[in-house]
């Protein structure tokens, strides 16, 4: 390939672009994905939690 | 989607590695290019290289931290080039290892300061700023009048800088020691060796006003005279843009 | 398990290292004796040179350190039920130093702000000029105070999240340690001139080298507790802190490559130079901003934050949207440091673009923590630690918001290489980073020492006013005498030509720099009564304090106003 200014900085602003939408795509899934839901809830309230040990 | 999300959680190196992928492809985008591509740095015939007496000075001037107050990149905006002078290109900082832009203008731009005072006028100012500008809130620095520069481990200064792609010669780098002493003593036996090297338009003086000692006076106002003067290239493109008067 | 014959005092240094098993004390010697040698290699090298002097300063503390653990070499094993609780102690002398760090740096930064009000109002000496005591102020705060209240939060947030102990008792301490070993050498070195130029990257190649060992075994004790963790979920706190170790690990390691002049040599020059060294500094520079004192302190919010008002954080999805939103697109901001300059065009266009979409993250975090307290805001007046948190989340929300307003490029024209950055800088450095760390330590400091409250409810509150009042005057400063410099700069007049000389503009800013000097005082002495306040707590009496006692809540009541 040849790599100059002007495909470097096209690779750059194409995949960069379609990056950016995979990247939001993914944690928005990630995120909203229902059985996700519950340990979300779970790390939410853990922390307020009273037992200050190691649990093991 | 949620099952390979769970598996990235539940193995916490996974989870590292989706961070370093995530957050390095920004840097890595932006700059990988600057290093492959041609016109980041213009090409140009006359850049000449700092002599030992002017890489000291720079040392200097980064050792005091005069880089917290003062820029030396003028940006492509009308008043700045009517302050300071033609606005800086990148080819002018391409030996700078590394850059001096800086950040903040607490005093001004130096990037065009070479020949735009005396030699006598840089050691006043250095030595007490309010002496000449009464109301400046530039620090004193008068130890560099009283420091001798220490010369002996300069070739080993240049040797180092070579190996981070600046051009010296061998020739250069056996005789950084004398070269500097000559920069800094027109009289003396040193003189034509460093003007042989680094080319005719090389200042010659005795920068600190002594010929006898060697200061880090010399090294600094020596730093200061050539600044802006490497190349003539920003020069030119002015005039060139300059509409006919 | 107290081993109080050996020493008076509640927590002193000795039961700490009786604490360590023999082995642990052990490898203590063996590790500080290899570092001693290493600072005696140092020394000789480098006779006439500051690098010399770092290595004496090496030895001297390599050697003290090692009288302190022979103190209590023989102290018997410490008790095995040990292992039943979490290993605070790197935490609690992490905190002291936290506020050690933050008296001496805003000590500095007091003294800088005046030397631009009064030229000479310093001793006439190389070490005590602007140039030299500003990289001391810059380096004290971020990495003196924000990096060793990071490091002793982010134990107590790991063990606490994870419900796992710490994997070892030695490497805790060998990354505190270790850490203050380079922020001395950091700060020493600039008052003797050694120092890269790059901003927040100052400290030298050797110092760079300690520095990335350090790194490597704290990111060693994350992965090491987080393998033990009781959820298989890790909660986002925990997100934040990984990212600022590792994000910071990658910056730091590629900005400071350089070749040094020799091993006797403090100098090294940078392997990069002009443009190319111009954007790898500010990637660094700004994503030093992003990761350590934005991300590693979004940790710390999302952990006392919820803490201390009882209550969940508001929204755990937009904790996590926010953070891979942070993480992503910070990287591609930082060349909004060079808008208008000899980078290419391209560059300077995608940063701006970036620095404008990254105000939806960071806004999200700022109104997450702030929703999280709707409901709560009864507490938050009467409790000057919560108000701490709280304030500290609308400065994030208002630099952030300024940030990605001084990224467009006009804006920046006028407000770049002005004081307008410096206002935003401490709008960010004392409103959002100082605050939540002065909160999250008030929480923190009556939890470890098991103390029932902190000794004075009242000096927290009159820490609060001083930091807010210090911090508006200092931001309001800055604005004006920015904007007025950076107007006067581009005053034409009729004539077509410059109306103002540089010395005019520099004159115009006098009022505004005493007026900040003035600001900066005020936030030092909150400082100092926090650290007063801190102190009074961990001598005070200790109640033999439950476990549950670990808790705030319930006392919130009891104790008004703390
Ligand atoms: C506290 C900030 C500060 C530091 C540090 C500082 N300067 Fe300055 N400098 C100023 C100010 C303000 C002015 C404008 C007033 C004057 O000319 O003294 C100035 C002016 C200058 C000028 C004259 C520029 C012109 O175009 O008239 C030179 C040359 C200079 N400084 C060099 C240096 C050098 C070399 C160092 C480091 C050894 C240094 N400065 C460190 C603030 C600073
Ligand atoms: C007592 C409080 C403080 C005072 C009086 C103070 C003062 C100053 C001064 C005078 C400067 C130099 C500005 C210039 O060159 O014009 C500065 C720079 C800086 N300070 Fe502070 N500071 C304080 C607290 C802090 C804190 C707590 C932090 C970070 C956590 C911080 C981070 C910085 C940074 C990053 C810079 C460099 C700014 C830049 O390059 O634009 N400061 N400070």
């Amino acid at each position: 390939m040849n790599f100059d200014h002007d495909t470097v900085v096209g690779f750059t602003k194409s995949w960069g672009l379609f990056y950016l939408i995979a990247m939001a795509v993914g944690v928005l899934i990630y995120v909203f994905w229902p059985s996700n839901l519950e340990r979300f809830h779970a790390a939410k309230k853990n922390i307020l939690d009273e037992d200050d040990k190691p649990w093991k | 989607m949620a099952e390979f999300h769970r598996k990235i959680e539940r193995n916490a190196m996974g989870f590292v590695l989706a961070i370093v992928v995530v957050a390095s492809i920004g840097g890595f985008v932006e700059i990988a290019p600057l290093f492959t591509i041609d016109d980041t740095v213009e090409n140009v015939q006359d850049m000449r290289l700092y002599t030992p007496l002017e890489q000291a000075g720079r040392d200097i001037y980064t050792r005091e931290g005069c880089y917290a107050c003062h820029s030396q990149m003028i940006r492509t905006l009308r008043d700045e080039v009517e302050r300071y002078g033609p606005y800086s290109l990148a080819v002018e900082s391409k030996y700078d290892h590394p850059m001096l832009w800086g950040s903040k203008r607490t005093g001004p731009d130096l990037a065009r300061i070479g020949g735009k005072y005396s030699d006598a006028w840089q050691v006043a100012h250095l030595i007490n700023p309010r002496d000449v500008v009464p109301e400046s809130v530039m620090p004193k620095y008068g130890w560099l009048q009283r420091n001798a520069l220490r010369i002996d481990d300069l070739g080993e200064h240049l040797a180092a800088l070579r190996d981070v792609g600046v051009p010296y010669t061998d020739d250069m780098i056996a005789n950084a020691t004398q070269d500097a002493l000559g920069q800094a003593a027109p009289d003396g036996d040193f003189a034509a060796g460093v003007v042989k090297r680094y080319g005719q338009a090389t200042q010659v003086r005795a920068f600190d006003g002594d010929p006898g000692t060697i200061t880090e006076m010399d090294a600094l106002v020596a730093y200061l005279q050539i600044m802006g003067h490497l190349t003539d290239a920003a020069y030119k493109q002015a005039a060139a843009a300059e509409p006919a008067k | 398990m107290r081993v109080g014959v050996l020493c008076s005092t509640k927590w002193g240094t000795l039961d700490m290292v009786a604490q360590l098993t023999t082995g642990e004390r052990q490898l203590a010697i063996v590790v500080l004796s290899l570092v001693a040698l290493l600072g005696l290699a140092m020394a000789a090298a480098g006779r006439a040179d500051p690098i010399g002097v770092h290595g004496f300063i090496v030895l001297a503390i390599c050697c003290g350190l090692i009288f302190v653990v022979l103190g209590a070499y023989y102290a018997p094993e410490p008790s095995p039920e040990r292992l039943e609780h979490y290993y605070d102690d790197p935490s609690k002398v992490g905190i002291v130093l936290t506020m050690a760090w933050a008296v001496v740096g805003m000590f500095l930064g007091v003294w800088v702000a005046s030397l631009l009000a009064w030229p000479d109002l310093t001793f006439d000496a190389a070490w005590a000029s602007f140039g030299r005591l500003r990289p001391a102020h810059t380096s004290a705060v971020i990495f003196g105070f924000g990096g060793n209240a990071l490091i002793a939060t982010s134990f107590h947030v790991l063990q606490r999240t994870s419900r796992a102990r710490l994997p070892d008792q030695f490497s805790p301490w060998f990354v505190l340690i270790g850490y203050n070993l380079f922020c001395v050498v950091a700060a020493t070195g600039y008052f003797m001139g050694v120092t890269q130029s790059k901003e927040y990257a100052e400290p030298e190649w050797y110092a760079d080298i300690w520095l990335v060992v350090v790194w490597v075994t704290y990111f060693a004790i994350y992965i090491r507790t987080l393998a033990r963790r009781k959820e298989p979920h890790i909660y986002v706190a925990n997100w934040y802190y990984m990212a600022f170790i590792l994000v910071v690990a990658i910056l730091h390691i590629v900005n400071n490559l350089a070749v040094p002049v020799s091993f006797g040599h403090a100098k090294s020059y940078s392997v990069f130079s002009g443009v190319q060294d111009a954007m790898v500094q500010w990637w660094y520079g700004h994503n030093a901003v992003a990761f350590f004192l934005t991300a590693g302190f979004l940790g710390m919010m999302y952990y006392y934050l919820p803490k201390r008002a009882g209550r969940p954080i508001y929204s755990y999805r937009l904790s996590i949207i926010s953070f891979w939103g942070i993480t992503f697109m910070y990287m591609w901001a930082g060349s909004h440091h060079l808008l208008y300059t000899a980078l290419p065009q391209w560059v300077q266009t995608l940063g701006m673009t970036f620095s404008l979409i990254l105000l939806v993250p960071s806004w999200a975090s700022a109104g997450n923590a702030l929703a999280t307290l709707n409901g709560a805001w009864h507490k938050v007046r009467d409790d000057a630690t919560l108000r701490f948190m709280m304030a500290a989340a609308v400065f994030y929300g208002l630099t952030t918001f300024e940030g990605s307003f001084l990224a467009i490029r006009p804006v920046n024209s006028l407000s770049h290489y002005t004081d307008w950055t410096v206002g935003h800088v401490h709008a960010g450095a004392l409103g959002w980073v100082a605050l939540i760390t002065f909160g999250s330590i008030y929480c923190i400091v009556p939890w470890l020492w098991k103390r029932e409250r902190m000794y004075s409810a009242r000096l927290v509150e009159v820490h609060f006013w001083l930091a807010i009042i210090g911090t508006v005057i200092y931001v309001f400063a800055m604005w004006n005498s920015g904007i007025i410099q950076g107007l006067m700069w581009r005053t034409y007049n009729e004539n077509g030509t410059l109306t103002y000389s540089f010395v005019e503009s520099m004159v115009a800013m006098h009022p505004y720099y005493i007026a900040r000097a003035f600001g900066g005082l005020l936030f030092l002495m909150g400082a100092i009564v926090g650290s007063y306040n801190i102190w009074m707590t961990i001598r005070g009496e200790a109640e033999v304090a439950p476990e549950s006692a670990d808790l705030p809540e319930p006392r919130l009541a009891s104790a008004p106003g703390e």
